[in-house]
């Protein structure tokens, strides 16, 4: 059996693709970047009942890796241009991902992302944040729109879950990029240890077994 | 210092918005908070302490109160105001207040 990195976030989008990979038979490995203190305590919450409930309707056992990511937006904020904040963010959680990846033996990363939902996710971002890992990137939303993805998750029970109270991470800039340049990226990051960074959350991270979910 | 307190629109928290324009020195402000509340975190753009609550606290003022009790959240951001009030933290700016920037009225 196939097995991928799942980002899962408490949001709506990430449920529904692991459910849809589960569904075509892939190991599912789920990764959560925690965001706090950015966001608050209910998001994690959100995100585990979400695996949780995944197991539940699946019935597949799923692994889970918590992830500290606010010491990384504290780097991002205080050293890079805020305005390619979510671009640092998600190349971080893609090569996070990537590692985890190597350690449990998964052949990818899959994530929720769609075409245009967030500033993130514009065609030009996508590229940018592609271009950080060698892995390949199963997106099976990204043409979907969100009345689409809300329907499957209303029929797999993850949609009551997902909108259940949580804070939205409050470090995203007001005006953030949609049309971001690899290159303009690359030499922001340069500016801090990216490979620091990434010990740092691959250090401070936890894993769940299925059965304590 | 602040005259609205308002659920955000993820209903996970209260903002409450200053009366008046403000610019904070974040840096100070830390400085200042430091001897009533835990630094949780300080991103430049933003300080977040924790006291009754966890609050972030935004360069224009506004405060992010990690709650859904209300009567805990006015408490709290009274208690920052006071902290703050009359330091070099704090600069009053010309203009309307801030009201409405992050969250749903």
């Amino acid at each position: 059996m196939s097995k991928l990195v799942c980002l899962v976030s408490g949001g709506i989008d990430s449920p529904v693709a692991a459910y849809m990979m589960i569904r075509r038979g892939v190991e599912i490995v789920a990764v959560h970047m925690d965001n706090r203190p950015f966001t608050d305590d209910k998001n994690l919450d959100k995100a585990l009942l979400l695996v949780r409930h995944l197991q539940e309707v699946t019935n597949s056992p799923i692994k889970t890796y918590v992830v500290p990511h606010g010491p990384n937006h504290v780097t991002f904020a205080r050293n890079c241009n805020r305005h390619l904040h979510c671009l640092f963010c998600r190349r971080m959680m893609f090569r996070v991902a990537e590692r985890i990846a190597e350690r449990e033996g998964a052949v990818g990363i899959l994530t929720g992302e769609s075409m245009g939902q967030v500033a993130s996710q514009t065609v030009q971002n996508l590229t940018v944040v592609t271009q950080v890992t060698k892995l390949p990137l199963i997106r099976p939303l990204i043409g979907m729109d969100k009345q689409e993805i809300i329907e499957i998750a209303r029929k797999i029970g993850t949609y009551e879950i997902s909108i259940l109270p949580g804070l939205c991470c409050t470090i995203v800039p007001k005006q953030p990029s949609t049309a971001a340049k690899l290159a303009d990226v690359i030499g922001e990051e340069e500016k801090v240890d990216i490979d620091a960074l990434v010990e740092k959350s691959l250090e401070g991270m936890y894993v769940l077994a299925p059965e304590t979910l | 210092m602040y005259s609205l307190l308002k659920p955000c629109k993820t209903t996970a928290a209260i903002e409450a918005i200053p009366r008046e324009r403000l610019a904070l020195n974040l840096d100070l402000c830390e400085e200042i908070l430091k001897k009533n509340c835990t630094i949780v975190a300080n991103a430049g753009v933003m300080l977040i302490v924790n006291d009754r609550c966890e609050v972030s606290i935004h360069r224009d003022g506004r405060l992010i109160l990690k709650t859904d009790a209300a009567g805990l959240a006015e408490e709290q951001a009274s208690r920052i105001a006071g902290w703050l009030a009359g330091s070099a933290a704090v600069r009053k700016q010309t203009g309307s207040g801030n009201a409405g920037q992050h969250c749903r009225k």
